[in-house]
């Protein structure tokens, strides 16, 4: 496993460093609407809207948007996590730990696909 | 000096003719001087992933093609603690990318194929820009000012 790890981590590199470059540029906009605005009823009712939410997500840029936005990030923060774990807890049980993280942030990546297509 | 390192370079497979000490982590580690934003950073993986999936999940809730489901699902981000969370992951994350973007000029190679990178000032200033240009964009977007 370490060493799939390991020949797998040219792969890994660019989805991290993608990840890390999508979720600073979208996704405190995200959190300050969808997360914040809306809830607190500063937004108006309309621009939320499931008839508005859906025409901007079903939209073949949307639908790519929403992909990169969600699948990119999952690769990132688990390269992150799994480097904290590192830190922390040494490499002894990076091999399972390290493909734990991979494994959710591709299982991720194929459910963002499968909601991308679904739309 | 604190606890042992674990570095697993610093173990070979024969013992060497040459006694060295055993590599130990700096005092300050982890939480303390410059290893507590370090730490930070790397948590903030965890949250990158939790709004990935609670992205994926509206997603997920809007494909289902069901007004009332889309309704309810916003409605449930009303809670306080869905709030606090929302606003603690906004701040970390707009922390995490002023950061990545201050060292991302550092990582960078002179030259890119034949183009010999900006610098340094001018690729900080360029991805400060885009931050805040992306940011309001999403947020129009998003917010039904734009579209």
């Amino acid at each position: 496993m370490k060493t799939l790890l390991l020949r797998l981590e040219p792969v890994i590199w660019p989805l991290f460093g993608a990840g890390m470059m999508v979720a600073a540029l979208a996704y405190p906009g995200w959190l300050l609407v969808v997360g914040l605005a809306e809830p607190l009823g500063v937004l108006s009712p309309a621009a939320l809207s499931y008839e508005r939410a859906l025409g901007l997500a079903a939209h073949p840029i949307g639908r790519l948007v929403l992909l990169l936005v969600i699948a990119l990030p999952l690769w990132g923060g688990a390269h992150h996590v799994r480097h904290v774990a590192i830190d922390f807890g040494g490499i002894a049980r990076d091999a399972w730990f390290g493909s734990l993280c991979y494994a959710v942030a591709l299982a991720g990546s194929v459910l963002a696909a499968l909601a991308v297509v679904r739309l | 000096m604190s606890a042992r390192a674990r570095i697993d370079s610093m173990r070979p497979k024969r013992p060497g003719s040459t006694r060295t000490a055993p590599p130990r982590m700096p005092d300050l580690y982890p939480t303390r001087g410059r290893y507590l934003p370090y730490i930070a950073f790397g948590s903030v993986g965890l949250l990158l992933m939790l709004v990935g999936f609670g992205i994926l999940r509206s997603v997920w809730v809007l494909g289902e093609h069901d007004p009332a489901a889309w309704r309810a699902h916003l409605s449930a981000y009303r809670h306080p603690a869905y709030i606090v969370f929302h606003l603690f992951a906004m701040l970390a994350i707009g922390w995490f990318g002023l950061r990545f973007f201050r060292l991302f000029p550092k990582t960078q190679p002179p030259k890119i194929g034949p183009l010999r990178s900006p610098p340094e000032p001018v690729l900080l200033a360029g991805l400060r820009t885009a931050f805040v240009i992306a940011t309001a964009l999403v947020a129009a977007v998003l917010g039904g000012a734009i579209g």
